[in-house]
This record gives structure tokens, sequence and C-alpha cells, in this order.
């Protein structure tokens, strides 16, 4: 490209203007929050009277909360659980759906369906599903002659939290399966012919082959689950359970909404809303690194 | 031809597809079921087919919850927002994809900051914000926030079909008389088609179904999306779930219409931003 002379300083206006509406609207509606969210959590503020400084007095007294610490050994439960189960079984189905098989499209597009469907609409849906009485899941068990297995999927605190688990995995199966499909088919086949000469076995081909092969298709994928969990199982708790029976099922998203909502204490849950972001950060970050990692910048 | 050692395994993995299959979908085809059912047969009869379908149930919840509001606020800020960020994140796309100017490695990773603060976090802070800004239950306020929220990924999605066309694009259609804005508009963004499809189907979902932004901002009953709407409705009409399962279905219809129609484009569209990977 000649186009500008070298000694000509004028600045060219244009690739600027082009940049600015997404500049400004992310940093009034992203990047200011974020200020005002730490700046907030210094003080004391119910989001109408004067503000309080307290420093770091919200933080102390977050850290001597034993709802906090619970909401936070639930969302880490809720996280591993949610990231194994939804990445083995999809991979599994994956690994069955790539090959020629009858009904594929049918199969995938079935199995899809939850992803397009919203949090609230899926929850209220397995409320129903896990309702003690009237529930599909307690009728279907009785119909089986398995009433020791009926139990109060939501109200038992004991597995309160499992059954949310379960819901999550189940809507996003479909999702990571047809990411694993794609990856999948990127791998050579030359591969799997090379390991067949070899009288490989169908376990040494996938330890050997599909998974260093696959390598970051599941990392991504694992990110993907971990933060989800971290940052967006709001929606599904609070409508299932909102965050109960006695805080079994209380994750950080909840508890925030609560301090901020029920409590007006504003400044507590903007303390909380920055601790939970130190969590998902080195996540976040590490899915930003993939993600630009072959981009071409020159 | 086929042996044994061969057929059995096809059928194994076909029966475990299958399970999955009827697991994920039964739940949805369930829940039209019961949309159409009425009050008592919901429990006598609340595996099966309606017996007859009670379509009343629909028109009954539709007046009942105010839904045809609720759809129409819902349409108003999934359009409102998808107007609005599909030409600001295309603009800037294009300026850090395919011009050169200083400072735009900055810009570039300044908006990609956004994809390491997800919205969970920014929930609190950002009604913080809204509510000093007098933004709290309105439409742009709502609106503002999904744009902002969307260009992390919008702009990364729409740079990487950008640069993929070749440099003299722009160049030729200058020489055609077209100015530098109109030779994007034209020639350029026509050819970016696909990116731009993908940030309308996993935009306009995603906010379509948007509970924890809206939850936060929108308390006026007048303002409230369909999902709020939904949360809501459970709450004060626990008694009556056909009717309950008649407004599911119909804040999942849009959705799952399109969905039928363009399977293939909406599973790429919904998987883009991962795919990169």
């Amino acid at each position: 490209m000649k186009k500008a002379s070298p000694g000509k300083k004028k600045i060219d206006l244009f690739p600027y203007l082009m940049c600015l509406p997404a500049v400004l609207l992310f940093t009034m509606f992203v990047i200011l929050p974020f200020i005002e969210g730490l700046r907030v959590s210094f003080y004391r503020w119910d989001g109408f009277s004067a503000m309080k400084w307290l420093g770091l007095r919200n933080y102390v007294n977050v850290m001597g909360d034993d709802v906090f610490w619970q909401a936070m050994r639930n969302t880490f439960v809720y996280a591993v659980l949610v990231t194994v189960c939804k990445n083995i079984i999809a991979l599994a189905l994956a690994h069955i759906l790539v090959k020629k098989f009858p009904l594929r499209t049918f199969f995938r597009t079935g199995i899809y369906m939850p992803v397009i469907l919203s949090y609230v609409v899926i929850g209220v849906l397995w409320s129903w599903i896990y309702n003690p009485t009237f529930g599909l899941l307690n009728g279907m068990l009785r119909a089986l002659g398995l009433e020791s297995w009926i139990k109060g999927w939501l109200s038992d605190p004991r597995i309160a939290l499992f059954s949310v688990v379960a819901v999550d995995v189940w809507k996003w199966i479909g999702y990571h399966m047809v990411l694993y499909m794609a990856g999948l088919q990127a791998i050579s086949a030359d591969l799997y012919e090379a390991a067949d000469l070899d009288g490989a076995n169908g376990a040494q081909k996938f330890f050997r082959i599909t998974v260093p092969q696959l390598n970051s298709t599941i990392v991504v994928n694992v990110l993907m689950s971990v933060t989800g969990a971290f940052a967006s199982n709001y929606d599904i708790v609070n409508v299932m359970t909102g965050g109960g029976p006695m805080h079994a099922t209380e994750v950080s998203l909840t508890y925030i909404m609560t301090t901020a909502m029920r409590y007006s204490n504003m400044g507590k849950a903007n303390a909380m809303s920055m601790l939970l972001f130190v969590f998902v950060f080195i996540f976040g970050f590490l899915q930003l690194r993939i993600m630009v990692r072959d981009d071409i910048y020159d | 031809m086929i042996g044994w050692k061969r057929t059995v395994p096809r059928i194994l993995w076909f029966l475990v597809l299958l399970l999955f299959f009827v697991l994920t979908v039964y739940p949805v085809i369930w829940m039209f079921f019961g949309s159409v059912k009425g009050p008592s047969e919901f429990y006598t009869n609340s595996w099966g087919l309606p017996e007859a379908p009670r379509w009343s149930n629909y028109a009954e919840a539709w007046v009942t919850a105010g839904l045809g509001r609720k759809f129409l606020n819902s349409v108003i800020v999934t359009a409102g927002s998808l107007l609005l960020l599909i030409p600001i994140n295309s603009c800037a796309a294009y300026a850090i994809g395919r011009l050169k100017f200083k400072g735009r490695g900055l810009i570039y990773s300044f908006l990609l900051l956004g994809i390491m603060i997800p919205s969970g976090v920014l929930g609190i802070p950002t009604f913080t914000v809204a509510l000093r800004l007098g933004l709290n239950n309105t439409y742009i306020g709502l609106i503002l926030v999904y744009v902002a929220q969307a260009i992390a990924m919008g702009v990364f999605i729409m740079r990487s079909f950008f640069i993929s066309l070749p440099r003299e694009l722009e160049e030729a259609a200058m020489m055609d008389g077209c100015t530098r804005f109109g030779s994007f508009v034209h020639v350029i963004l026509p050819l970016a088609k696909p990116g731009v499809m993908t940030q309308i189907i996993f935009n306009g979902l995603t906010i379509w179904n948007e509970y924890f932004m809206a939850n936060i901002m929108l308390t006026n009953a007048n303002k409230l999306t369909l999902p709020l709407s939904i949360a809501n409705f459970v709450g004060q009409h626990t008694t009556n779930y056909p009717m309950l399962f008649a407004a599911l279905s119909i804040s999942t219809l849009p959705a799952i219409i399109t969905y039928m129609i363009a399977q293939k484009g909406f599973i790429e569209g919904i998987s883009a931003g991962a795919v990169k990977g």
C-alpha cells in the first residue's frame, strides 16, 4: 500500500470514526460498570442514600460470611460436575454420531434442541418434572416399581444441587457435542488407518490419536463449561430453587443478587462480584488466548 | 455381509443415541402436550397425548399474563439490539481488520477484554451505572447494555470474515467512484454476510432468552420481557399448569420455529464463537 507519503502528517480520522461507537458503548457499559463496581465495593451503599466509605470492610465481611463460602463451595461443585459430565457425554455422543450413521441429522437436531430454549423455560419445565407428587420423574419411578428411588429432587438439601446440575448438563450436551463433532471431523483419517495397520485397538486409538488431536477442542469446551458454571448459572438456579433449600443450591450469583436486591447491600454485592471476577478471570483469559492464538496480525 | 462383531456395537450405539434423543426431546414435546390439556387431565394423563386439544389455554395465557405486551417488549428489545449491534460491530471490525492506523492493535485488544468479563460479573455493577444514568426500566438502557456486551465477540467474528477477503476489493470499488464508506457498505459488507447472519442468530437468541440482566434492570410491569414474565407467572399461577405451559410454549415457539427452518445455520451460528479455537 502506498497511499500517504511518509512526509504527510495529516491524521486520517476515518478508521477512528468507524471504531468510535463500539469503543464508546463498550467503555460505557462494560468497562465503566466494572470500575464503578470496584469503587462501590469500598462503600456502604443501599442504592439510594449517600455512600459511606468503608475501606476493605465489605471484603472482610464477605470473607467471614458462611453463606458466601457455602455459595462458593456449591459453585465449585457445580462447575466441576457440569464440566466433567457435559464433556464426557458430549464427546461420547459425538464419537458415535461422527461416523456414517442412520438418522444422523435427526439425532443431532433433537439432541441440540435444548440449547435454543431459555433457562427460564427449562427451569420451569424441569421443576415440574422433578415435582415430588405429580412430576414425570417420580411418576416414572413409580411405574417401574422403584418406589424407594422416589425423592424430593429439589426439596431435599442433599440432592437439590445435583438435580439442578443435571438440568444444566441436559441443556448443553448438544452444544458441546456439535463442537466435538467438528473437532473429530478435522482429524485426518490417515492417522487411524496407520494405527489399524499397526494393529491398535479402539481404546488405544482413542487415547493415542483422538484425544491428542482434539486437544484444543477439549480445552475450549472445558473452559466454556467452567466459565458458564461460574458466571451464567443464575437463571436456572433462581428459577428452580432460588438458592434453597437452606442454601443447598446457593451459588455465587444467586447470593450476589440476594445481597443486592433483597438486602440492598450494594457495597457487599459489588465486593462479591469483584471476587467472582478474580475467579473467572483466569479462565476467560485462557479462552481469549486460544481464540486469538492463530490470528494472523500484521 | 456385515458380521456380528460390527452389527452388535452398532445397534448398541443406536440405542444409546435413541435414549439421549428421547431424554432431550420428550420433555420439550411434553411441554407442548401439557399446554393443550385440561386442568384435571394435566394430572390424570400427565405422560401422554392430550385427549382433546384445548387451544383456549393459549388465548387464556395470552390474556391473563398479558403476554401480548410482554411479547412486544421482547421483540422491541431484541430487534433494537440487533439493529444497533450489527452496524456498530461491523464498522469497528472493518476498521480493525482492513484499515491501517495508529492504535489499531490497542483498540482491538481493548474491545477483546469483553470476552474476559462475563455478564454475570457485570450484573450488579451495571445496575449501579444504569441507576446513575436513569437507564433502569427503559428499553434503551437494556438495549445499550446488550449491545455493549455483544461487542467483543461480534467484532472478533466480523473481523475474521473481513480479513479473509482479498485486499484489492476496496481499490476496485473506489476506482468505480465509491467513497471509502461506500465501498465498505456496498462491496465488503455483503461479502461478509455469513458473519452478519452468525451475529443475528447468536445475539438474537441470546437476547430473546436473556433473563439475568433484564431481571436486574426491569421492574416496571409494562416493560418486562417474556423470560421475566414467565418467571413471575410461575409464582402467581402455580395452580393452573396447562396455562403456564401454554405461556412457556408461546415464549419458546419463535426460537423453535426458526430453528426448525434454519437448523444448519442455527447450529453453526451459535457455535461460531467457539469453533475458532
